[in-house]
C-alpha cells in the first residue's frame, strides 16, 4: 500500500467500503468499449442529421427575415 | 483525467488485486452516498421520506431549470395569443414527453456512472461524439444568451440598469459554486428553483375562468387556428420542455451525486415531481397572460413587457412577481445550463468534471463554466445587437436538435453490455420512438410552415 498526501488510510477504506467501483474517478478513467453502428442505426442517425442540417437553414433564414 | 493532477492516494487492494486510486472527489461522494445507505438501511415511513429528501434533485433541477427565461415567454406569449385552450393539456403533453426522455438519463447514470457525452464518444466514437457536443455547445450558448436577456429585462421592469442585472446575476451564479460539494450546490440551486412556482400565485391573482380551465383540460378545445403562428407557438412550447442540455445535465448530475441503480426508483419520482412543479409554474404562467388574450399583440413581447401589460389587471404586485418569476427562471437555467456544458466539457477532453472539486483541482471546469456564463452575459451588453433574433429561434433549434440526440440516448439505454439488468423494457421503447416522431414531425409541420405557407394552408383544411 503506497502512501500520497492529503488521503488517509481512514478515509480511503471508507471510500472503498461505501462507492460502488466504478464510481471511483480512477475507475471512469477505463474507456467504455467502442461498439459499432449497425446498418439500421447509421442511416437513422444520419437521416436525422441532415434533418437538423436542413431545418437549422430554415430557422436562421426565417428568423433573419422576422429580424430585417 | 491524469493521475497526480488531484491530491490522490494509491491503495493496493489486496483482495482484488488492483489498485484504487481515492481522490477528494471520490470522499466527497462516499459522503453522499453513506447518508443514503443509512436512510435505506432504516425502515419507517420518517428514514423513507429521508431518503427521499436525500435522493431528490437532479429531476427537479432539470424540469424547473427548463422553465427558463424563453421557456416562461413562450407560455407567456401562448396564454396572451391563443388563451385559455388547446394549449392547456397541450403543454402537460410535452411535461409527459420531457419525463419519458429524462427517466432514460437516470437510469443511464445510474447504471453506467459516466456522463452522457462522455458515454457517445467512447461507445460509438469521436466522430458523433463531436456532433453531438457541437448542437449542445450551439444549443446551450443561445440559450444562455436568452437567460441573460430575460434577467435583464426582469430586473428592468424594477428600473435595475442591465449592467447591473447582469451583474447580480453572475454573482448569484458563481455563488452557487463557492461550497465546492455537489451537494450543497444542489440544495442552494433547488431553494432558488422552488421561486419559479411564483406563477402560480400570480395567475390566481387574474382570477383565471375555471370552468374554462376544467373544459380545456378534458377536450383540448377550443382549438387554435391552424397556421404558421400557431405552428411556431406549438414547436417553442416542445422546446420549453424537451430541450438536448437536458439530457447531459441530468445524466452527469446524477452521476456526480452518485446515485446507483438502488436509487433508480427515486430517480423516477424526483423527475416526476419535477415535471409536475414545472407544468404547474407553466400553466400558471399561460393562466396569468391569457387575461391578455385579444387586448394585445404578443409577437415580439419580453418579460418586462408582459409584466407591464399585466399590470393593470393584477396590479403592482401581482406584475412585479411575474418580473421576478422571469428574474429567477433565468438565474436558475443559467446555473443548470453553464453547468451542463461544463460536465460535457470535462467528460470530453477527459479532464476532471465535479461540483465536488475544489478549484484548484477542477480549473478547467470551473473555467469552462465561468466562460460559458460571462460570455453569454458579456454579448447582452452589447448594445445594437440583433438579441431578439436568439430569442425567436432558441425552443425551434432545441427542438430540432433532439430527434439526433434522442436516437444515441436510445440506442445507449438499450446497450445491454453496458445496461446490465436495467436497459429500456419494451413499452418504454414504444413511448420513446413515438417523442422521436412527435418532435420530428413538428420540425417537419413549422419547415412546412415556412418553405411552403400554402402547402401548410392546405393540410389545415383537410
Amino acid at each position: 500500500m503506497s502512501h500520497e498526501e492529503h488521503v488517509s488510510d481512514a478515509e480511503a477504506g471508507f471510500v472503498l467500503s461505501t462507492l460502488e467501483h466504478d464510481q471511483l474517478v480512477a475507475a471512469k478513467r477505463e474507456p467504455v468499449p467502442r461498439r459499432q453502428l449497425k446498418g439500421g442505426e447509421l442511416a437513422l442517425a444520419w437521416a436525422l442529421r441532415l434533418y437538423l442540417v436542413f431545418m437549422l437553414l430554415v430557422v436562421f433564414w426565417q428568423a433573419w427575415l422576422a429580424v430585417k | 483525467m491524469s493521475a497526480g493532477t488531484q491530491p490522490e492516494r494509491r491503495l493496493q487492494v489486496l483482495a482484488a488485486e488492483e489498485d484504487v486510486v481515492v481522490t477528494h472527489e471520490d470522499i466527497d461522494r462516499a459522503v453522499d452516498r453513506a447518508r443514503v445507505s443509512a436512510a435505506r438501511s432504516r425502515s419507517t415511513l420518517r428514514s423513507r421520506a429521508w431518503l427521499l429528501w436525500l435522493l431528490i434533485g437532479p429531476g427537479i433541477l432539470v424540469m424547473l431549470g427548463e422553465n427558463d427565461g424563453p421557456s416562461m415567454l413562450s407560455y407567456a406569449a401562448t396564454g396572451a395569443r391563443f388563451g385559455i385552450g388547446f394549449f392547456l393539456p397541450f403543454v402537460i403533453l410535452t411535461f409527459g414527453m420531457a419525463v419519458v426522455v429524462q427517466e432514460m438519463t437516470v437510469r443511464l447514470g445510474a447504471a453506467t456512472h459516466r456522463g452522457h457525452a462522455e458515454l457517445i464518444f467512447e461507445r460509438f466514437g469521436p466522430f458523433w461524439g463531436w456532433f453531438s457536443m457541437i448542437d449542445l455547445g450551439i444549443g446551450n450558448f443561445l440559450t444562455l444568451i436568452t437567460e441573460f436577456i430575460a434577467i435583464r429585462a426582469g430586473l428592468g421592469f424594477f428600473g435595475v440598469p442591465p449592467w447591473a442585472a447582469i451583474l447580480v446575476a453572475l454573482a448569484v451564479l458563481y455563488s452557487a459554486l463557492l461550497s465546492h460539494r455537489y451537494w450543497t450546490w444542489e440544495r442552494v440551486t433547488l431553494a432558488a428553483a422552488a421561486f419559479n412556482l411564483i406563477f402560480i400565485p400570480v395567475a390566481l391573482m387574474a382570477h383565471p375562468h375555471w370552468g374554462g380551465v376544467g373544459h380545456a383540460l378534458v377536450t383540448w378545445k377550443p382549438l387554435p387556428p391552424f397556421g404558421r403562428d400557431t405552428v411556431l407557438i406549438v414547436l417553442s412550447d416542445i422546446g420549453a420542455t424537451v430541450t438536448p442540455w437536458m439530457l447531459f445535465f441530468q445524466q452527469s448530475a446524477t452521476v456526480d451525486k452518485g446515485m446507483t441503480t438502488k436509487d433508480i426508483r427515486f430517480g423516477r419520482i424526483d423527475t416526476l415531481l419535477g415535471a409536475a412543479l414545472a407544468a404547474a409554474a407553466a400553466l400558471g404562467t399561460i393562466l396569468a397572460t391569457a387575461v391578455l388574450f385579444g387586448h394585445i399583440s404578443a409577437e415580439t413581447f419580453e418579460a418586462a413587457q408582459f409584466a407591464q401589460a399585466l399590470q393593470p389587471i393584477i396590479g403592482r404586485f401581482g406584475a412585479s412577481l411575474f418580473a421576478l418569476g422571469m428574474v429567477e427562471a433565468g438565474i436558475v437555467a443559467s446555473i443548470t445550463i453553464s453547468t451542463s456544458s461544463a460536465y460535457a466539457f470535462g467528460e470530453v477532453a477527459q479532464r476532471p468534471h465535479s461540483l465536488n472539486l475544489p478549484v484548484n483541482q477542477g480549473k478547467s471546469f470551473y473555467t469552462v463554466l465561468g466562460l460559458c456564463a460571462a460570455a453569454a452575459a458579456g454579448i447582452v451588453l452589447i448594445p445594437g445587437l440583433p438579441l431578439v433574433f436568439v430569442v425567436l429561434v432558441v425552443n425551434v433549434v432545441a427542438v430540432l436538435a433532439m430527434p439526433p440526440a434522442l436516437v444515441f440516448l436510445y440506442l445507449l439505454v438499450n446497450d445491454k453490455e453496458i445496461m446490465g439488468g436495467v436497459k429500456s423494457p419494451g413499452w418504454m421503447n414504444v413511448l420513446a420512438a413515438a417523442v422521436v416522431v412527435v418532435l420530428t414531425a413538428a420540425g417537419m409541420l413549422y419547415g412546412i410552415s415556412v418553405v411552403a405557407p400554402n402547402a401548410l394552408a392546405w393540410l389545415g383544411r383537410l
